[in-house]
């Protein structure tokens, strides 16, 4: 396959901003995040994660910042199939149909944890990521559903 | 009716004498038993025999979730523990417990709808669970530890996401006050199960999961759950309209859209609690000594008399934030129920005024902060004698004690029916106006413990703020005609809230239907301050005043259950399987306690006590007619108090009709 461009430049994205100083823990961003995608309540499932420190009351989350140049995209040997560019809302998203499981986006997000997320199913490997609920007329369920305005959708600026 | 939704499909059986660990089929007890107190309730009945003491191996401590449990149902992060508890008074039986926090969620995601422990170890161990594995493993290094710096271990040990339940040296040493602790401010602490975890020497079980919960039709449910959040949204029928969040804490409970800002009070950051600063979540009971807010008054001299001036209820001694918020979280950490300082401060006092300056050589200065800190750690040690005495409650230890009967009587007051503290009855603590206090005593009676789950129903769900907020929200008139509305929209009448003791048979009624969605609601599990939702709170003051009626919505809960369970139930289902778990308890209650209309009876005597605010009382009569409306409402004997048959077998309960019977019939051989 012959290897596209990195600096090939894609359409912006808007991303989910998470206020650690807003947030009270209460997670339900993760479990509706993994109902609406996978129809199953799971922190671990959930695109995004919100670990708390229930013992210091601190609350970060973690997802993903969908960069304006993303390195999960142009480390995927798959690109525009499996690591694809939202052409409505420009979400950074895998198409689980055409990933070839090799983590090569995984492992390229510079962010640690790696906000492109791997479990093990059936001794598969398996990414996932924040797709800001592309497919969703409401936007993204986690800001829709986040009770104290935490999470609030950053809407893109354009190419 | 098996389904791979809702429920995770297993309950872990853990004993701790011989080690051994299985796994049973969740669904030979649910749909029909809901899951968390409910299916805690059906294995009692199966498994549980007469003569067993809570500290004896046999005493099946539970720790149970709901369906509900770890999805986005809105307020749906609490637990549920059950077993026999050393608490209840005289004498100690089965009963159940509930906190909020993330450890039941938790427990879901590892694999487990519950664990059932039995056995004591043979030294300390904790649980620790983790992806549908159940371990055993050494706990010596967590012998002594208070309650935060345990869970601070397990997490580094195990994992930041891990959650952790677990006792302090109160549990440890037995001491009846102790709680389960979990995060900071989750515990469950009147059911005395501190103490038994450690009569089980199990210090802590830590948890940890990455599965998650299935929903049969995830579009259906997430709708649900998010018009039930919008009805919900604007916080709990303690206020009206909008409360403030509650600015300095974590949300109490997995997937709480409150904030609840009237019940967690902000406190100051720079407690220090065990190895950091934190804000406590802060209730009604921890905040006693905050500001010293806790009682209501007396209206009139003439009440005031009869309950001697203020000494069963004397307002706690405000010692500002710092100061009352260090005791609270040394309570805490010692593993210790906040509670029990409301009840021992006025308690104190009429000691002091009858002469009582001391016990067992411990000097009583109530009005001194550092008189509670030496108590508090005197009684999680067992510390000389007053540590000693007070370790067991406070009945228990005025029944070892030469004192005068007016003190003696003053405990009593403080701990009216199972040695519970009181609680929305109208006398001791809050007001609680006609017919309010009337359903509250009828759950009070039925109960094993103190009726939480259900009284903070049918005090605050069931029309507490029409009747406290006049000023604020219309006349007391106005407010009624739309409570009335509100419940014709429920129950086609409002015959149950009307004022005064008349229609003594709609009160019976409503109190029969509260108590069956209070075993629904620490079954699925949801939060005691919202369902089932018959009431719903406004998001201004201007839309309170403008509407015709509270009405919230009582089939909420099967809207949620069937699109996640997949299943048909609708609201006579939970209805009928509220029934179900209450009369199963009851039965489990008979067999193993003797429990009868003369033992329901035992808390007669305070009803003859004013209420508060309009002095109403109840003489033994109407005391006798509402508890026999109740039985009847119920389809109980009048005279015994017992199920009948055909109650039993219209919930499909044939095998527990048998069972009462027989052992009627060898009681009267």
């Amino acid at each position: 396959m012959p290897a596209k461009s990195i600096s090939a430049t894609v359409p912006n994205s808007g991303r989910i901003v998470h206020d650690p100083e807003l947030c009270r823990g209460c997670r339900i961003c993760e479990v509706a995040c993994s109902a609406y995608h996978d129809g199953v309540c799971s922190a671990h499932l959930s695109r995004i994660h919100v670990i708390p420190d229930d013992l210091a009351l601190e609350f970060p989350a973690h997802v993903c910042k969908q960069c304006p140049y993303p390195s999960c995209y142009y480390a995927c040997p798959k690109r525009d199939k499996a690591m694809c560019i939202d052409e409505d809302t420009g979400a950074r998203y895998i198409n689980e149909e055409e990933c070839i499981r090799c983590g090569s986006c995984f492992r390229a997000c510079p962010f640690n944890p790696s906000l492109v997320w791997q479990r093990e199913e059936d001794s598969k490997n398996i990414y996932y990521k924040c797709d800001l609920c592309r497919d969703r007329d409401q936007g993204p369920i986690c800001v829709e559903v986040c009770p104290r305005g935490a999470l609030t959708f950053q809407a893109r600026g354009g190419k | 009716m098996s389904t791979p939704y809702g429920w995770m499909g297993k309950i872990s059986r853990v004993d701790l004498e011989t080690g051994k660990i299985r796994t049973e089929e969740t669904h030979q007890y649910v749909p029909e038993y809901i899951g968390g107190k409910g299916v805690a309730t059906r294995i009692a009945w199966n498994e549980l025999k007469r003569g067993v003491g809570p500290y004896d191996p046999e005493n099946p401590l539970m720790f149970m979730a709901g369906p509900l449990t770890g999805t986005l149902a809105p307020a749906s992060g609490r637990g549920s523990v059950c077993g026999i508890s050393p608490r209840i008074y005289p004498t100690p039986w089965f009963t159940y417990g509930t906190m909020g926090g993330d450890w039941a969620a938790e427990l879901k995601y590892a694999g487990f709808d519950g664990v059932v422990v039995r056995g004591n170890a043979s030294k300390l161990v904790y649980l620790w669970i983790n992806d549908g594995k159940v371990e055993i493993l050494d706990g010596s290094e967590l012998a002594g530890l208070d309650t935060f710096v345990t869970q601070r271990y397990l997490k580094e040990k195990h994992g930041r996401r891990t959650q952790v339940v677990c006792i302090g040296p109160a549990g440890e040493n037995r001491v009846l006050w102790s709680t389960i602790q979990h995060r900071l401010s989750n515990s469950i602490g009147d059911a005395g199960f501190g103490a038994i975890m450690g009569a089980k020497n199990l210090k802590a079980i830590a948890i940890g999961g990455t599965g998650g919960v299935r929903i049969a039709r995830p579009d259906d449910f997430i709708a649900a759950c998010r018009k039930i959040h919008a009805m919900i949204k604007n916080g709990p029928t303690t206020h009206p309209y909008h409360a403030p969040w509650g600015p300095e804490t974590q949300q109490c409970s997995h997937g709480c859209p409150l904030g609840c800002g009237k019940l967690h009070k902000n406190v100051p950051a720079g407690v220090t609690v065990g190895s950091g600063t934190r804000n406590m979540m802060t209730h009604c009971e921890d905040y006693a000594f905050i500001c010293g807010e806790r009682t209501t008054n007396y209206p009139t001299e003439d009440i005031r008399d009869i309950y001697k001036g203020d000494m069963f209820t004397r307002e706690t001694k405000a010692f500002g934030e710092r100061i009352g918020t260090e005791l609270q979280a040394l309570c805490e950490g010692l593993g210790l129920t906040s509670s029990f300082l409301i009840n021992y401060y006025p308690w104190f006092w009429v000691c002091i005024e009858n002469g009582v300056t001391e016990i067992e050589g411990f000097t009583l200065k109530p009005e001194e902060p550092q008189f509670w800190f030496d108590f508090m750690k005197k009684v999680a040690y067992r510390e000389g004698g007053i540590g000693e005495v007070f370790s067991g409650d406070m009945l228990r230890a005025v029944d070892q004690l030469d004192l005068p009967p007016v003190v003696k009587k003053a405990a009593l007051f403080q701990f009216p029916m199972w040695g519970q503290p009181a609680h929305r009855q109208g006398r001791a603590y809050e007001s609680q106006p006609t017919p309010l206090w009337i359903n509250t005593m009828l759950h009070w009676i039925i109960d094993s413990r103190d009726p939480m789950a259900c009284h903070h129903q049918s005090s605050f769900v069931a029309g507490w703020f029409p009747l406290h907020h006049e000023g604020k929200c219309g006349t007391p008139d106005s407010n009624m005609e739309k409570l009335r509305a509100t419940y014709r929209k429920a129950f086609g009448t409002s015959e149950g809230i009307e004022p005064g003791l008349n229609n003594i048979e709609g009160k019976t009624k409503l109190a029969v239907w509260q108590d069956n969605r209070a075993q629904i609601k620490d079954s699925l599990l949801l939060c005691d301050w919202l369902f089932p939702a018959i009431l719903h709170t406004f998001p201004s003051q201007e839309e309170y005043l403008e509407a015709d009626d509270y009405y919230g919505d009582i089939d909420a809960e099967a809207k949620m259950l069937a699109p996640l369970t997949g299943l048909d139930i609708d609201t006579p289902y939970i209805d009928r399987a509220g029934e179900r778990i209450r009369n199963v308890d009851r039965a489990l209650h008979i067999r193993n306690y003797n429990r009868s209309k003369e033992i329901d009876t035992t808390g007669e005597w305070y009803y003859e006590y004013p209420e508060k605010s309009d002095g109403s009382t109840l003489d033994r009569e109407m005391f006798n007619a509402l508890l026999e409306s109740y039985y009847r409402n119920r389809g109980w004997n009048a005279t015994t108090g017992h199920p009948t048959r055909a109650k039993l077998e219209e919930l499909d309960l044939r095998d527990v009709a048998d069972s009462i019977e027989s052992r009627t019939k060898s009681k009267d051989d």
